[in-house]
């Protein structure tokens, strides 16, 4: 009779799992962030990106697939997403790579949240990612690692979390349609002008990286050299004032960077801190911002094709821009082309 | 941990599954540590008053089965009348302390500087016991059953404290008296698939009572009793139907949860509601609504006192009595005691109409075996209950006092402009709310004549699965639970 319970329990609750599993996606609530997620980690797998994009809003806004295929032919997608802490950028990359081939491939990750002090992310920040994430062992770790234990159950079944969507249920939610946005590859920038001066103080001094980004940033090394893949680290240009009334961030990002560059360079992985070097990049930080965080699509341009030609100067990248195997690709960029233009003249 | 908590959801089925696992002797250990910490979850400090009524009555009925044996009559009676007093005196005085001391010093001010006295009584900050009112009631049951000689002082403490602090029923009931429930935990509770599955079933029906109905219902009915000035005619009208379907389907799902998970581990508990609703009379209605807190009343106060084995007015005065204690029982505030009396009241008049009201059916010929004639009961019954629940959920007399003035307000173009949906429940919110009252009242009518869960195991598997599994999804989605969320502060400035 015990046995009897056990074997229907469990089935029963194997079916509600499954219905569960089925109507998650239905209701989290949905976004830009949302379709990346798929369209990169689940969509185009296999050998579809040279480069792998990740880390928070900053990179979101910083490197364009589409100018670094235009000028390098370099194939790459854009997995940034608003106030990614650096923990979930650990485990989206662990998943990224489990559904692509990771050989010869470059992960290029922005670093700006290893400022965060706070042992966990904002909730809403966090959903990006993992309300987009599929279950698998990765989602598992990283809800585990990522989230305070009394929410975990509302990670792991998003359904509890967003119930109350059921009155405001349209159709997107249950025909979202992730296909259209992949042009951007994950992309996107303003078009405003920010028109204010960098406040920032640089200095040569360095200061710890708090604790806990410090633990994943070496945990993102350690999957490098395990994996096999080449690392690159970035910092896109913004203000780091822009950060000084936050509760739950280092109050010296400067001297952190500085810090991350001596862990970089004794660990021999590239870290091109992009706040350094606006004269290369012939950045004006007062045009080329659209606020004092992110970049605008000017400075985004600048910057990517800085980024592009220390690509192709340092790592044998292929150029596939004349491989009728790549051709949606040109496809993609003359859509996009056409989205900008139209967009400028507004 | 309250019952609606994912700490319970984890709880109960680890203390069940160690329950059935362990050797039957040692269960009731199993089970006294489980309601303990269930306990201690709320507050750990107020434990003590738990064990100091339990520690009490265990030994007064240790002491009056040892009194009962001297020779002497005279004497015997004399000691374990004055044991029982000891018992209840000291279970009361801790009751009256935590629940009634500010209520009362608070009146007594009140009658002194009406008497122009001045007077400084203390106003002491207590954190009232959770679940106070019902343990102690179950304890003082023990004591006066053994007086009685209903039952046998139990010997083992451990058992005893058991009876008095048994997690499923700790915190609003059902009030079981020990004659009927203490031996239980002494019988040997084999796993049997119906009754656990019948007890998860119940568990089930109580979350859905609990989180779509009465969670859903109570949004509206506090944006109206927080802020009784506001609002008018319908809105308060609606409000006070709410709260009567609220506060039925919130209670009663308590007792189906408690009900359920007692019996999941194999116990027999008492039914606490019946169709309250569609009782005919309000004398009906005490039969039907919190039958054990009822019954508590009647077996150990209203009976005492003499009953209705007694002249008219006697017998008006107990009902007035018992129902004055129901209301302090409730709450220690003047809008329950109003509300107890009320109810007194309601009773006493209809016994005193009683010959009146027969006489006008028999010269008016009206037939009182007809489906119209009860159903006018019915609703009559319901408006009276109804009535005072204003002065059960209003914060205070006066709150009521407005409610009711402002009620006569002709108004029903709230519900053509949409004005109703303003209470914190939208259109959509609002239909899920009258469809459960609907589902709740129809459920209700099937009971009366059939035990809806055995006609559910005769159904196919199918059908039944789909039943389960379409009642778990609906609380899941239509609950009301979680912190939710803020779509504002989902949409994050891109740039």
């Amino acid at each position: 009779m015990v046995k009897k319970f056990f074997i229907k329990g469990s089935i029963f609750i194997i079916i509600l799992i499954a219905i569960l599993s089925v109507l998650n996606p239905i209701f989290i609530l949905k976004g830009g962030y949302t379709s990346k997620i798929s369209q990169g980690v689940y969509e185009h797998t296999g050998k579809s990106y040279d480069i792998l994009l990740l880390g928070s809003s900053h990179m979101n806004s910083s490197i364009n697939p589409n100018v670094l295929w235009n000028e390098y032919g370099i194939t790459s997608f854009n997995y940034g997403t608003g106030g990614q802490p650096i923990d979930v950028t650990y485990y989206l990359l662990k998943e990224i790579l489990k559904n692509h081939e990771n050989r010869d491939i470059i992960v290029v990750i922005d670093l700006y949240y290893l400022g965060l002090t706070e042992e966990f992310g904002e909730e809403e920040y966090i959903r990006y990612v993992l309300d987009s994430m599929k279950f698998s062992k990765n989602k598992l770790e990283a809800i585990i690692s990522c989230t305070p234990r009394d929410q975990w159950v509302y990670y792991l079944f998003p359904l509890l979390k967003y119930h109350e969507r059921w009155k405001e249920l349209s159709k997107t939610d249950f025909n979202f349609d992730t296909r259209e946005s992949y042009y951007k590859k994950g992309f996107a920038a303003g078009r405003e002008v920010y028109g204010k001066k960098n406040l920032s103080e640089f200095t040569t001094e360095s200061a710890e990286i708090p604790p806990k980004s410090e633990e994943y940033l070496n945990k993102i090394i350690e999957l490098s050299q395990k994996a096999g893949f080449e690392l690159v680290f970035i910092n896109t240009p913004h203000d780091y004032t822009s950060t000084a009334g936050m509760k739950s961030w280092h109050k010296e990002p400067a001297k952190m960077f500085n810090k991350v560059t001596e862990i970089a360079q004794y660990k021999d992985i590239p870290f091109i801190n992009f706040n350094n070097i606006y004269k290369e990049v012939d950045f004006n930080f007062e045009s080329d911002m659209f606020n004092n965080g992110h970049m605008n699509i000017w400075g985004s341009n600048k910057v990517t094709t800085c980024f592009g030609k220390f690509l192709a100067e340092n790592y044998s990248l292929i150029d596939h821009r004349q491989d009728v195997s790549y051709a949606a690709w040109n496809s993609d960029f003359l859509y996009y082309e056409k989205a900008e233009s139209a967009a400028t003249l507004k | 941990m309250s019952f609606n908590s994912i700490n319970f959801l984890i709880f109960f089925p680890i203390v069940a599954l160690i329950y059935y696992s362990i050797p039957h002797r040692v269960r009731w250990v199993w089970l006294l540590m489980a309601s303990y910490y269930f306990y201690a979850s709320w507050n750990p400090r107020l434990l003590i008053f738990m064990v100091t009524a339990t520690i009490i009555t265990y030994s007064s009925g240790i002491l009056l089965e040892k009194v009962d044996e001297i020779s002497d009559p005279k004497k015997s009676i004399l000691l374990k009348k004055f044991i029982v007093f000891v018992s209840l005196a000291a279970c009361l005085g801790i009751l009256f302390v935590f629940k009634y001391l500010n209520f009362f010093s608070m009146n007594l001010l009140r009658l002194f500087s009406w008497l122009n006295i001045t007077m400084n009584i203390p106003h002491y900050d207590l954190l009232l016991p959770i679940g106070i009112s019902f343990y102690t009631f179950k304890a003082l049951s023990y004591t006066i059953d053994i007086y009685r000689k209903d039952i046998k002082a139990e010997r083992n403490m451990g058992k005893y404290a058991l009876f008095v602090s048994f997690f499923p029923q700790l915190l609003a009931g059902p009030i079981e008296k020990s004659k009927d429930f203490l031996k239980q935990f002494s019988e040997k509770h084999i796993f049997d698939y119906d009754t656990v599955k019948n007890g998860l079933l119940l568990m089930l029906w109580g979350f859905v009572q609990k989180l779509i109905i009465a969670d859903r219902l109570a949004i509206l009915v506090n944006t109206v009793y927080d802020n009784p000035s506001a609002y008018r005619g319908f809105e308060i009208i609606t409000a006070n139907i709410f709260f009567a379907f609220q506060i039925y389907c919130d209670f009663s799902s308590y007792s189906d949860i408690a009900i359920g998970a007692a019996q999941v581990m194999g116990f027999r508990s008492t039914k606490n509601f019946e169709q309250p609703y569609f009782s005919k009379s309000i004398q009906e209605f005490w039969r039907r609504w919190h039958i054990t807190l009822s019954s508590w009343f009647k077996d150990y106060l209203y009976f005492p006192l003499g009953g209705n084995r007694c002249s008219k007015l006697r017998n008006y005065s107990n009902i007035m009595v018992v129902f004055l204690a129901s209301g302090l029982w409730h709450g220690a505030a003047l809008h329950y005691v109003i509300w107890g009396v009320l109810h007194g009241i309601f009773q006493v008049t209809g016994s005193i109409l009683k010959p009146l009201k027969h006489r006008i059916i028999k010269i008016l010929g009206i037939r009182t075996e007809v489906f119209s004639y009860k159903l006018i009961q019915v609703l009559f019954t319901f408006i009276l209950v109804d009535f005072a629940w204003i002065f059960f959920r209003a914060g205070s007399f006066a709150d009521a006092e407005i409610l009711i003035s402002n009620m006569y307000y002709f108004n029903p173009e709230i519900f053509t402009e949409g004005t109703i949906y303003n209470l914190g429940l939208d259109f959509k919110d609002f239909m899920v709310a009258l469809f459960g009252i609907g589902a709740i009242l129809v459920i209700n009518i099937w009971q009366r004549n059939k035990d809806l869960r055995v006609q559910l195991a005769k159904q196919n598997t199918v059908f039944r699965w789909a039943v389960y599994v379409i009642a778990v999804i609906t609380v899941l989605i239509f609950g009301i639970y979680g912190s939710g969320f803020d779509a504002q502060e989902f949409i994050y400035m891109q740039f």
